[in-house]
């Protein structure tokens, strides 16, 4: 269970990104974030792994308040935390299996983890998990000579390391054309229902919102102004949408949806 | 009626009349354009024309320095250099087609020209300056060349003096006896394998001051190296060694195709008192010659430009890993991104990026000179100047290099649970490193080449040798510097954009 006290964050330039959040998300849900840029979404889920530290607030996870947490005790918090980046944020120059291993740096002991050496374990585990999202053929490669798709499959991979229990997914398919957005949404889903992970992540399409989602936050201007169940999510008009995001609401496209869902 | 294209503003009407303009135009060249307004082109030749006319001016006192009233040094000036005549005709020339543009240009209705034939005279003055200036003269490629073809040529194949061959003096002697008593005193042995020396008599007098001469050998050679020249020598009995001389110079025989020479010598006088000699002495007549002894071995010049090549590529390699040490920290102070968290810190910046833009306009050879005076000729001097050079370059470039990293890689690592090692070693490095490589072998690759001409001041290296062997013109041994310098530099060309290539 994680639930969000109060949370806000100002920034050093004045700018007010969240304001007085409040919401919890119980064990095993699909949370989507929605909202427009500026909104908060980003600011949010990294106030919750302490990217960003915030100003006022709590962020309670089983029981601890992750908002207070310093040095060590951050960094173990941090390792059940998988995070997942619109950009996928990947060594780019680095290979495909040293970004996967990368994942397990919070469970690595300094020294052997700057000379690049890890347990035979975390090593087959890296193995297990390349294999799980299909990118077994690129494992030796550059992280930068593979496809959007492939690297933010990468992304997950290096989440998965973690062995997380929660992940935060920051626009995860931003950056990728529809048939991927839906790709890289199911495999978030898979690891929700089949590994009971809990999933928060920001979208902005409407059909996707309305395909994954198990629950919905809306923010505005740094402040929560819709809170939905799956139920509520699969009512909301276009219109109700449009309130949370302004004009430039839109959908992906259901056919699309539809091949994939095959 | 209005003209369709939209794109030509329309032509301002002239203030003046066309002939107004001209006579504008001929009391200050341009006044006539700005008048007709169009005010730019007026500007451009009224400025031109200033700058040409003052420099007109400079030179022609320059030229008539010596004399005295202006219109004797005018005089003088064109008289010493008649290209004087050919700027002042092209400004005339200009001059009146500034005239013709002012009126052309004030006419109603006129089309508004891009005055290119204007724009071409002013050009064409200022290159005739500049080639007076400048003191061109295409003559001097050529015109000279075959005095230069023998200093060139050595300097393109120096290899003649890369190798010497030793040659040491053999002497060979024979024994005469002064003076002469009733025992027969031996002469030289023929010899087969060797030189050898007969003399007759074997036995004499030396020469007295103002007495006498002294007794006349004949002294006959055999078996010398033909055509090596052999030196005449004495040696008393005190063991003092001397040049024989016929009428003050020494007497040098080249012996014939056989080896064999025949000379006649008067006995010197002697370098004693006769006191001193007193009793039955032996002397030796020897011939000395110069025979060239074992292979052909590296010269003295090949070893010490080796020696110096050498010298060069550690002053490069010494100032590219003092320049990487100082400049890894520096450019983390230098690097905006980091920097830029409070005021402080922004001084601290702009402070340092300052110091380093200086630093980095002054050249290295500059460097090197105040380098000399500080710590005196040597290879150090050109260490410091070039460690000082490399150390802004390269701090600019890894500084720029931090500051184009990506904070998302780093976010990500860190969202890991990594810890800050962790975060520098799998986010910072490899993000940093190929760059990094880059830019110093670039800069590897600049030391290199300077420190063979940071010489030049002083600064040690080959250029050091470069600079003496050309002072004394000895243009063999220059070529080989020359040689040496431009094959490093195009072996490390290759070295360093391999390098960066797998790296980059």
């Amino acid at each position: 269970m994680l639930q969000i006290k109060n949370l806000t964050k100002v920034y050093p330039d004045g700018t007010v990104a969240l304001k007085n959040v409040s919401f919890e998300v119980p064990e095993g849900e699909f949370l989507i974030v929605i909202g427009l840029s500026g909104s908060g979404k980003s600011t949010l889920l990294r106030c919750i792994n302490r990217l960003i530290d915030p100003t006022e607030g709590q962020i309670l996870w089983n029981g601890v308040d992750l908002s207070k947490l310093e040095g060590e005790e951050l960094r173990k918090a941090r390792r059940k935390i998988g995070m997942i980046f619109q950009n996928f944020n990947l060594i780019k120059r680095s290979s495909v299996f040293s970004n996967i291993m990368s994942g397990r740096l919070g469970y690595t002991q300094t020294l052997p983890s700057m000379l690049g050496r890890f347990t035979k374990e975390d090593i087959d585990m890296g193995k297990n998990v390349v294999e799980r999202l299909g990118i077994t053929d690129q494992m030796h490669k550059r992280a930068d000579e593979l496809s959007g798709g492939q690297q933010q499959r990468v992304g997950i991979a290096r989440a998965l390391m973690q062995e997380p229990e929660l992940i935060l997914a920051d626009e995860p398919v931003a950056s990728l054309d529809p048939v991927l957005a839906h790709s890289i949404l199911k495999t978030l889903e898979t690891l929700n229902h089949e590994d009971g992970l809990t999933v928060i992540c920001s979208l902005h399409y409407l059909d996707l919102v309305q395909r994954y989602g198990s629950s919905v936050v809306g923010l505005r201007e740094g402040e929560v102004v819709y809170r939905g169940s799956r139920e509520d999510v699969r009512k909301m008009t276009d219109e109700q949408f449009k309130e949370i995001y302004g004009a430039e609401a839109e959908r992906v496209g259901a056919s699309i949806e539809g091949v994939v869902q095959e | 009626m209005q003209s369709r294209r939209v794109i030509s503003k329309p032509q301002k009407e002239s203030l003046v009349s066309p002939i107004i303009a001209a006579i504008a135009s001929a009391l200050i060249p341009g006044l006539g354009q700005i008048l007709a307004r169009v005010v730019n082109r007026g500007l451009i030749i009224l400025a031109s024309f200033i700058t040409s006319a003052g420099l007109l001016i400079w030179r022609i006192a320059t030229e008539g320095a010596r004399y005295t009233g202006w219109k004797t040094i005018i005089s003088k000036a064109y008289k010493l250099n008649p290209f004087l005549y050919l700027i002042t005709i092209l400004m005339i020339v200009t001059y009146i087609y500034a005239i013709v543009d002012a009126y052309l240009t004030a006419r109603p209705g006129a089309k508004k020209s891009k005055a290119v034939g204007m724009i071409f005279m002013i050009i064409l003055v200022f290159f005739a300056q500049g080639w007076e200036i400048g003191q061109i003269d295409l003559g001097a490629l050529v015109r000279d060349a075959d005095e230069a073809v023998p200093a060139l040529t050595k300097v393109m194949w120096p290899w003649a003096k890369a190798i010497s061959h030793p040659e040491e003096f053999r002497t060979s002697y024979v024994e005469v006896q002064t003076p002469c008593t009733d025992v027969a005193f031996p002469s030289g042995e023929p010899k087969t394998d060797e030189p050898y020396l007969i003399a007759d008599p074997t036995c004499g007098v030396p020469s007295e001051v103002e007495v006498s001469l002294g007794t006349e050998f004949h002294v006959i050679g055999r078996n010398f190296v033909p055509g090596n020249e052999v030196e005449i020598w004495w040696k008393d009995s005190a063991n003092r060694e001397f040049h024989h001389r016929v009428d003050g110079d020494y007497l040098i025989v080249t012996p014939d195709k056989n080896g064999s020479f025949d000379i006649s010598v008067i006995m010197p006088y002697r370098t004693l008192t006769p006191a001193a000699e007193e009793g039955v002495k032996t002397w030796q007549i020897q011939a000395r010659q110069l025979i060239s002894v074992g292979g052909a071995v590296a010269s003295d010049e090949l070893k010490l430009a080796v020696e110096k090549m050498i010298e060069t590529i550690f002053i490069g390699m010494m100032a590219t890993f003092f320049g990487i040490l100082l400049a890894v920290p520096v450019s983390f102070i230098a690097a905006r991104n980091l920097m830029s968290h409070s005021p402080v810190t922004m001084v601290i910046y702009y402070l340092v990026r300052t110091i380093l833009n200086i630093i980095r306009s002054i050249e290295p050879l500059i460097w090197a000179i105040i380098a000399v005076i500080v710590v005196g000729l040597g290879p150090f001097a050109g260490i410091l100047a070039l460690t000082l050079h490399s150390l802004a370059a390269l701090a600019k470039l890894y500084s720029e290099a931090i500051e184009s990293i990506d904070s998302g890689q780093i976010e990500a690592i860190q969202a890991t649970g990594a810890n800050w090692f962790q975060v520098i070693s799998f986010a910072v490095i490899p993000q940093i490193i190929p760059p990094f490589v880059s830019f110093t072998i670039y800069r590897w690759d600049i030391n290199i080449r300077m420190s063979t001409v940071i010489g030049f001041v002083g600064g040690g290296g080959i250029g050091y040798l470069l600079a003496q062997w050309i002072r004394i013109l000895d243009y063999r041994s220059a070529g080989i510097a020359v040689w040496f310098i431009a094959i490093t530099v195009a072996i490390l060309d290759f070295v360093s954009a391999d390098i960066r290539e797998k790296f980059v």
